[in-house]
């Protein structure tokens, strides 16, 4: 459903840095099948975010296509890919002033109507009353924006959901659910589905785990698989200067 | 008695569709249109004639009177001066605005200077909506001025907004905090084109436990420009905060300049400051819901003058 050929997003280094030009992805390749789970793993800084963002044209491709259901959306603006089917969760969710979480699930479903607002909610699994008129503003905790967005996503029925790193600020107890939510959206509305994430929980979810390193795809495949080259990949870039692991708690 | 027009303008500024419910004063072109004074409202011209006193009996409870002035008189600059005397323990809104409808090249202004006296324990929320239309080339200026006093616990919330078409505004707030009083203030001024737009306010916060919150709207569209003072003063231990918050759209300007004192070692004074085009991950979030560009901006202002 989703087909990324040749896909890189190149950008221009500081003066500092030699000036030159730097792929954050790097020509990668890849196709999403219909009504699956994906897992996108890998060190900070290895382009996960910046390849979701390239998905739903948040960033525009350097070069390489992103065919979508057949058609080559690669120069479509965010929101022809939104109304084609595509949702994304930030993982810094934009906070407003004087937007509330009603106005955002009115403007990501077209539905004014109380009682079906309130379905959805109760699909998503949010206390719903103390929630709809929430503004979402800098008050909100990090987990209760997440949240949110979370919501959002989801109530706009898309074919393909991004979601980066939807764990981020939400507590222990909840990502059990939340992963479970997302399975069940898979299983009953055929979510194709995409999470970028370090956690266990969804990686142990997906149907298929994405490791990117250096902007590359260095392995997709069932998690079992990708375990040895996440103990690989972890291993801290500063060990030899820092010394950490005696000193300073460090947890690697 | 209302034409088109004024209807039209009532219904702007004060969300009138007829005469309204309760006690009313309506002010055409400088002049008294219509009065109507309840059982607990009083509403009588000023000894001067140059305004009227309205006067809230202590312990009214859930009441509201509505003081709209509609202009439509080229060449016309109309000052008024109101006071309201709120009793002790009343509860009351008061709906005031200004529409001007300019049809000439003649220009068209209103000053309404407005002061409040509030008794202990009375609550007033004020509600004032400022707004000009029509296609004439007149000039059309607002400059209003509010003085607020607070008695023992009193608490005032007040919604002042410009909506637009108003070429010139010179608004004026001054407010008093007595003892454990509570002062709301939301502003929120759009401005478009040529248009310029400067707002005062100077809160006193004299009384022990006094609280005040100012909240300031801006958004400045085309060559506008918005300036906003505002000072709080703390004289007792006391609670204050600013928060003013300005967007840039096209080439508009806006000047900003919070300003705290701290007279007394209690008083605690804070303020955020914001002035810069819409953030782009806001914008970036509307769009991936399925609103185009436009759509986006006119959404986030929409919500950020509400």
């Amino acid at each position: 459903m989703l087909e990324l050929k040749n896909v890189y997003f190149t950008v221009q280094e500081s003066e500092e840095n030699s000036g030159g030009l730097r792929n954050i992805i790097d020509g990668i390749n890849f196709t999403f099948e219909d009504g699956k789970f994906y897992g996108i793993t890998g060190p900070n800084g290895s382009g996960k975010t910046t390849l979701a963002k390239l998905i739903m044209g948040v960033n525009p491709v350097s070069q390489g296509a992103i065919i979508f259901n057949g058609q080559d959306i690669s120069a479509w603006t965010i929101t022809e890919r939104a109304k084609a089917g595509i949702a994304y969760s930030f993982q810094q969710p934009a906070r407003f002033k004087g937007i509330t979480f009603r106005d955002l699930l009115t403007v990501a479903t077209g539905i004014e109507d109380e009682n079906k607002l309130l379905e959805i909610l109760g699909r998503v699994g949010i206390c719903p009353l103390s929630f709809l008129d929430k503004e979402v503003d800098a008050r909100l905790s990090g987990g209760e924006i997440k949240k949110i967005e979370l919501a959002i996503t989801i109530a706009a029925n898309p074919k393909l959901a991004i979601y980066d790193e939807p764990d981020t600020g939400i507590d222990l107890w909840t990502i059990g659910p939340m992963v479970s939510l997302l399975k069940k959206e898979l299983a009953e509305n055929h979510t194709t589905t995409i999470v970028v994430s370090h956690n266990r929980a969804f990686l142990e979810a997906a149907d298929v785990v994405i490791i990117i390193n250096s902007g590359k795809i260095v392995y997709s495949g069932n998690l079992e698989g990708a375990l040895p080259l996440l103990d690989d990949l972890s291993v801290c870039t500063y060990r030899d200067s820092c010394e950490g692991d005696r000193d300073a708690g460090c947890y690697r | 008695m209302l034409d088109a027009i004024d209807k039209s303008l009532l219904k702007t500024v004060a969300d009138l569709e007829s005469l309204p419910k309760g006690a009313y004063n309506i002010r055409k072109n400088g002049k008294l249109l219509s009065r109507q004074v309840s059982a607990n409202i009083h509403i009588e011209s000023n000894a001067e004639g140059t305004g009227i006193v309205v006067t809230i009996k202590p312990g009214t409870k859930n009441e509201s009177v509505h003081i709209p002035v509609i202009l439509s008189q080229a060449g016309l600059y109309d000052v008024v001066y109101n006071s309201f005397i709120i009793g002790d323990d009343a509860e009351v809104t008061i709906v005031a605005g200004c529409g001007i409808h300019c049809g000439s090249s003649e220009p068209e202004g209103h000053a309404g200077i407005h002061d409040f006296h509030v008794g202990k324990r009375a609550k007033v929320t004020y509600v004032e909506k400022h707004y000009a239309s029509g296609d004439g080339k007149g000039r059309r200026t607002l400059n209003p001025t509010t003085k607020v006093f607070l008695a023992e616990g009193a608490r005032a919330e007040m919604e002042l907004t410009q909506i637009s078409g108003v070429d010139e505004a010179n608004r004026l707030n001054e407010a008093v905090l007595g003892p454990d009083s509570l002062l709301l203030i939301t502003e929120r001024v759009l401005t478009d084109g040529e248009q310029t737009a400067v707002s005062t306010n100077n809160i006193v916060l004299k009384g022990a436990g006094s609280r005040a919150n100012m909240i300031s709207r801006s958004v400045m569209k085309g060559n506008s420009k918005q300036t906003f003072y505002a000072t709080m003063d703390a004289q007792n231990k006391c609670f204050g905060h600013i928060e003013c918050d300005a967007i840039i759209m096209d080439n508009g300007t806006n000047e900003t300049m919070p300003s705290l004192k701290a007279g007394h070692p209690d008083a605690e004074l804070t303020h955020e400051a914001s002035i810069g085009k819409i953030a782009s991950d806001q914008l970036t979030k509307l769009m991936s819901l399925g609103l185009t560009y436009d759509q986006a901006v006119n959404r986030i202002i929409q919500g950020f003058l509400k």
